[in-house]
């Protein structure tokens, strides 16, 4: 893509949202702010940035969205700074001191605008945050941000109303799935794959005392249906015990990207599932965030320690290093590469067990440049895949580097371990004209899996 | 002029390397409180030590410098060389100390060759780091008054200092030129920790900080909503 920026076109990033009460949005967004400083741990971090930061622009060269808009509004500190100017102003010491005497920033109507849709400009990718010398976690304060912004409730329509029919709706998930169309769903995957594999392969529902617990991103079971029978055929093959439960099977929470108190809800909810049925373990599917949320349960798990948590890509490397799954390493033979969801890898945690499953089985594999802890966001993150209204500013800016790290591989199969990534890497190669066929690692497996 | 210079020299250079000795105290200590507070506070006590090692170290150490902008950060590795090693290691500073505290460090200082490279090399290296800032757009747009300000006051005692160590002068030129470079070594050391040169202390602790806050308090969303008035509210 031309990055001439006189030529460039780019399309608005202006999301949704439901209507709010008009009320002095300058005094709601302090009190918040000063609500969330007093009960959580986010002071000792702003302390630390307002005071660190050496303006060095570094950032701007491995930020995926400013690359292409070359837009100095898009650049991560300075938009760091949009919310650090807030907290020097009115909740430092010095900074409060600095003010009385020598004037200077005031929050307005027009700033809280610019950060209202600022912060959702970024995908939380934290790509940047790698290269800051100051240590400034510019993805930190984009979260901070959309929390303070969630609880004016500037958030986009999109992940409100699928983060309201999980907590509050009948079927208790983001896709609004009711159990027995998801019953069904599994009945027909089950059929599938006994088609596939002359063998019973099922999804285990309600087992009590099951060693692994398992979430998907509750799309998966609508959309992704590969990736559910490749993860079946695996667990299946490998005698692991796991079960999915009917009260609550959605690995999403939408919390990570916008708001504290609805990552902290949402998991609530596979507490509450965890103990009904005594499972051992946490198995989350393939989905980045929705597995980094799960780190969560750490620090939010009410009853006892939090258990085990476990990523699909984990198991399954452990299950064949083990030897107790089997791939077929001739039935792939077209090029293959490897997308890092940014949730599991940007700092550095499921980076090589992808890999080596792919090497196992995939002889014409090629890397992304760059690749691992350092790839580049898909363009999707931090909750911005699913709002629609803003595809053309995802696919066309945000996902411009994506396509370009693919078309350069000229893979065939590109592999994305994570729902969102899924979509928003499908969508990009559509609207960008790339070749390949993008699917999680377990739609792999699927097709080279031997099941005896 | 010389009662200005014995102040500057004695009281006014006592009170401001005071002040840079208890500020940049105050802050690192501050921030070990604030990193333990948000520790007891949390649940998750663990943290991803081996990331926040990596990252510690690779930008303390010039080890992760080179991977972004690297003319800028060779530039500034070579300005912080000078700028650290200069003052302290001078023969002229160390005998100074030596004359007033218990220790000396007279032994290890530079030769005068070395001393004035040292200087030279800041100068040209700060002189540049400056000029990088000003032309680019993205430095502009994202610069203060103090990353402006900063370059040009750091050069000022290196600068005279040069003048007064090299060039023949008179001894009451000699005497300006010593009480601007003091005068502005003073204040630097009073500006120090009310800056971002805080930075020297505080940057080892920037990844760990970072790492604490993430391990979120439990509850504090419900507690949040309690004090917004929006207790038992639906989203």
């Amino acid at each position: 893509m031309n990055s001439n920026i006189k030529n460039k076109e780019i399309p608005e990033m202006k999301y949704i949202i439901e209507k709010t009460e008009e009320t002095d949005r300058v005094t709601q967004f302090l009190k918040i702010f000063a609500a969330i400083l007093q009960e959580t741990n986010y002071r000792p971090a702003l302390e630390q940035f307002i005071k660190v930061s050496a303006k060095c622009a570094k950032c701007t060269t491995t930020c995926h969205v400013f690359e292409h808009t070359n837009d100095v509004r898009d650049i991560p500190c300075y938009r760091s700074e949009l919310l650090l100017s807030v907290y020097r102003r009115y909740f430092s010491l010095e900074g409060s001191l600095y003010a009385r005497l020598f004037g200077g920033f005031e929050l307005t109507e027009e700033h809280i605008s610019k950060m209202q849709y600022s912060f959702w400009n970024c995908t939380a990718c934290r790509k940047c945050v790698l290269e800051c010398p100051s240590g400034i976690d510019h993805g930190l304060l984009t979260h901070l941000a959309r929390y303070i912004l969630a609880e004016m409730n500037l958030t986009p329509r999109a992940l409100v109303i699928s983060t309201r029919e999980q907590l509050h709706g009948e079927t208790g998930n983001t896709s609004a799935i009711p159990f027995i169309a998801l019953k069904d769903s599994l009945e027909f995957l089950e059929e599938e794959l006994q088609e596939m594999f002359g063998k019973e392969i099922k999804f285990p529902i309600d087992v009590e005392g099951a060693e692994y617990l398992f979430f998907a991103p509750v799309s998966d079971y609508l959309m992704e249906a590969e990736t559910l029978m490749g993860i079946a055929a695996v667990l299946n093959s490998a005698g692991v015990s796991w079960t999915i439960s009917s009260k609550y099977y959605d690995a999403i929470n939408y919390g990570l990207f916008y708001s504290d108190l609805v990552l902290e809800r949402v998991l609530g909810k596979i507490e509450e599932e965890y103990h009904r049925l005594k499972a051992k373990k946490i198995l989350i599917g393939e989905c980045g965030h929705a597995t980094r949320s799960a780190t969560f349960l750490k620090s939010f798990w009410k009853h006892g320690e939090a258990p085990e948590l476990v990523n699909i890509l984990q198991l399954t490397h452990k299950l064949l290093q083990e030897g107790k799954i089997k791939i077929d390493p001739t039935k792939i033979t077209e090029k293959v590469t490897y997308h890092d969801p940014c949730n599991i890898s940007r700092q550095g945690w499921i980076i090589k067990e992808p890999r080596e499953i792919l090497h196992a089985f995939c002889k014409n594999y090629v890397e992304m440049t760059p690749s691992g802890q350092e790839n580049y966001c898909c363009g999707g993150g931090g909750g911005t895949v699913s709002i629609d209204e803003i595809r053309k500013y995802r696919t066309l800016v945000s996902g411009q580097k994506k396509a370009e790290q693919i078309r350069k591989t000229g893979a065939h199969y590109i592999v994305a371990p994570c729902a969102n990534c899924k979509k928003q890497i499908r969508e990009t190669m559509e609207d960008n004209n790339v070749d390949g066929e993008l699917l999680g690692l377990h739609d792999l497996i699927l097709k080279a899996i031997i099941i005896e | 002029m010389d009662s200005f210079l014995e102040f500057l020299k004695g009281p006014f250079f006592r009170f401001s390397f005071a002040i840079m000795i208890l500020g940049l105290l105050r802050i690192f200590i501050l921030t070990l409180i604030n990193g333990f507070e948000a520790k007891s506070k949390a649940k998750d006590k663990q943290l991803p030590m081996n990331y926040v090692k990596k990252l510690t170290i690779g930008y303390v150490l010039p080890i992760r410098a080179f991977r972004t902008k690297p003319v800028y950060s060779f530039v500034s590795i070579m300005f912080h060389i000078g700028l650290l090693i200069t003052p302290i290691f001078l023969f002229d500073h160390a005998l100074l100390f030596s004359n007033s505290i218990s220790f000396s460090w007279v032994g290890i200082t530079l030769s005068k060759e070395w001393a004035d490279n040292l200087t030279l090399l800041t100068i040209f290296a700060g002189t540049l780091l400056l000029i990088m800032r000003v032309s680019d757009r993205k430095s502009r747009f994202i610069s203060r008054k103090q990353d402006y300000l900063w370059p040009l006051i750091l050069l000022i005692p290196f600068i005279t200092g040069w003048i007064a160590a090299n060039l023949t002068l008179e001894p009451e030129t000699y005497k300006f030129y010593m009480i601007i470079h003091i005068l502005a070594g003073n204040i630097i050391f009073i500006l120090i920790p009310f800056t971002k040169i805080a930075h020297c202390v505080l940057l080892p602790l920037s990844q760990w900080i970072t790492a604490r806050t993430w391990k979120f308090v439990p509850e504090a969303g419900e507690r949040v909503e309690k004090i917004l008035g929006k207790e038992g509210r639906k989203l």
